[in-house]
């Protein structure tokens, strides 16, 4: 099966994140190898593939966390990146829910949601009373609300759900303008990943631009504009979901997973 | 109501009223109640030892140099590190103080600025090491502690520096002089502890210390750098070490290299009794203040019930286990 890369935009805009030509190795193993993608604002893509296939690398070379090999270019709204990390990315508004969920679980909930980024005063002191405010107003916002836990808890308190909702609070506080998650619903009770998969389309409505990545390819199939499939570190279908039914996509992962689908 | 159903009911009334208290204090409240019940069995076992103020003052007078040290023990430990080479660069910067003492003509705040920037830069090389360099903090910092105190000792020569004519310096009275009974040190180390309780408490990069002892990677992912967190906390005890040695130096009016010898177990268990667990990412001022008193008064406390000076070293055992104990039961976590 050959697949032709519809690299058009879904929306008539110009791409907010621009990847060419990314590669990252580890030694003498290719985790990613001449990646050329673009993420526009206000869509969902799903970016899918077996174990291996490099998304999270890829995941961790959009927010910052990896460098790519040189030779790579990242470009934010047309301008090219230097000496990029995760903090340049987040400046930019690039926020990621990491697999892992990358929280402080010894911390409190609001230290979590304003990790990296507090509110501080000249001296650098934390806005405390300000900082478990807004955290208090995000969590109810998006539906995590409890008796039991406030913002001044620690994370470690928290159930599995409530601690990707801490996750996810923390990545739209902060005017994001691309939200990457990765596994958001990993080891999620039914009813918790219904919430994620409507919060999903939420901050869509909201014009954030959404990268979801997921091994459960109907709830990649069920967010998505667009499908981005990789396979041993390169991408072998990028196109718009347009008509394409759930059971094509999943025929489609298969095929990428035989090694049928080339790009 | 039998007298069964009344203990049950105090039991739980006891149980409640543990958990108003809330998580962060929990250590604290617990170093304090450990100090408290062994100041009371002190008093009853020699009730005109710890009734005079005598021995208050006494204990004051080295309690400070605990404190200060242990300030900066919190910071490395929260941060996941720990850092033994400490009492090898209290002499070091001792060193540096009297060196240029001596060859500036008596200019204290010189001598001082020297100190702590040799203490600074102990602490960035410590940091430098581990973070950088990726070796394990505990092995780097103990070899870091051979190779200074060797360094002080081939600078040094042997020598012991007298200060004996600076004893009436109005500098030496504001800083280990006495306002009133209390030495004066013990309200600089107050000061210095409120100060870095703030930054440990409040500010950003006290925040960050923690984060970079609990998970580094989730800091790194947020992008906090954590590798300059680490080497700051370092920095922090070099700076404490610093002054530590100065304010030793001021107090004995002598400086020799062997200064900083006897310190490191002293302050460690300050460190943990006070509530701070090795694993990072937890930690309390408050607590160290109160552990590091606790060790002290227990170090003066056996000899003032009339116990031969080797039981120090039991008695130093038997706090640190139990209170390691009581917040291990207190706090609902294993103090690692």
């Amino acid at each position: 099966m050959m697949i032709a890369l519809d690299t058009t935009s879904p929306v008539d805009l110009d791409p907010f994140v621009e990847l060419t030509n990314i590669s990252k190795s580890f030694g003498r193993v290719y985790a990613l190898e001449g990646i050329n993608l673009k993420f526009f604002p206000g869509e969902i893509v799903s970016l899918v593939g077996d174990n291996g296939a490099g998304k999270s690398t890829l995941t961790k070379i959009i927010s910052g966390v990896e460098r790519p090999d040189s030779g790579g270019r990242i470009t934010i709204d047309g301008h090219e990146t230097r000496g990029w990390s995760a903090s340049k990315a987040r400046n930019l508004g690039i926020e990621t829910v990491h697999q892992s969920r990358a929280l402080s679980e010894q911390q409190t909930i609001y230290d979590n949601v304003f990790m990296g980024r507090e509110r501080t005063n000249a001296l650098g002191f934390v806005k405390r009373k300000e900082e478990i405010a807004e955290t208090e107003a995000l969590l109810r916002r998006i539906g995590y609300t409890s008796k039991v836990w406030t913002p001044t808890s620690t994370v470690n308190k928290l159930s599995g759900g409530e601690r990707q909702g801490v996750a996810i609070a923390r990545a739209i506080l902060f005017n994001s303008r691309l939200v990457l998650l990765d596994e958001p619903t990993t080891a999620m009770a039914l009813s918790e990943v219904a919430e994620v998969m409507d919060f999903i389309l939420d901050l869509k409505m909201h014009g954030k631009s959404l990268v979801f990545i997921s091994h459960n390819p109907w709830d990649a199939h069920a967010v998505a504009d667009r499908f981005v499939v990789l396979d041993r570190g390169r991408v072998v279908f990028d196109g718009p979901k347009g008509t394409m039914s759930s059971d094509e996509f999943v025929r489609l992962l298969k095929d990428s997973a035989r090694g049928k689908v080339q790009q | 109501m039998t007298a069964t159903e009344t203990l049950a009911t105090a039991v739980a009334t006891a149980k409640k009223r543990t958990l108003i208290i809330p998580e962060k204090l929990r250590p604290v409240v617990g170093a304090a109640a450990f100090f408290v019940i062994m100041m009371v069995i002190f008093v009853i076992a020699s009730p005109r030892v710890f009734l005079d103020v005598g021995i208050f003052s006494a204990v004051f007078l080295s309690l400070p140099i605990y404190v200060v040290l242990g300030l900066g023990l919190v910071f490395v430990t929260v941060a996941g590190e720990s850092d033994l080479s400490f009492p090898s660069v209290v002499p070091l910067c001792g060193l540096a103080y009297s060196a240029t003492f001596k060859a500036l003509d008596q200019n204290f705040f010189v001598a001082l600025f020297a100190a702590v920037v040799v203490g600074i830069a102990c602490g960035w090389l410590n940091g430098f090491l581990v973070t950088r360099l990726g070796s394990s903090s505990l092995i780097t910092t103990l070899g870091m502690n051979f190779a200074l105190i060797g360094l002080t000792h081939v600078l040094n020569r042997g020598e012991i520096r007298q200060f004996g004519e600076y004893d009436n310096s109005k500098i030496r009275h504001a800083i280990v002089g006495s306002w009133g009974p209390v030495p004066s040190q013990m309200f600089w180390a107050a000061g210095i502890a409120i100060f870095l309780g703030l930054i440990f408490h409040r500010h950003k990069y006290g925040i960050h210390a923690h984060i970079a002892g609990d998970n580094p990677e989730a800091g790194r992912a947020m992008g906090i750098n954590i590798e300059r967190t680490k080497t700051i906390a370092f920095v922090i005890v070099g700076v404490c070490s610093a002054i530590a040695a100065v304010i030793l130096i001021l107090l004995n009016s002598t400086y020799y290299a062997t200064m900083g010898e006897g310190l490191l177990l002293i302050v460690l268990a300050g460190v943990f009794v006070g509530g701070t667990p090795v694993g990072g990412g937890r930690g309390t001022i408050g607590g160290l203040v109160i552990g590091a008193a606790t060790v002290v008064f227990m170090q003066t406390g056996v000899i003032a019930i009339g116990l031969d000076g080797y039981y120090t070293s039991l008695g130093f055992g038997v706090v640190i286990v139990l209170s390691l104990l009581g917040h291990r039961r207190f706090s609902g976590r294993l103090t690692k």
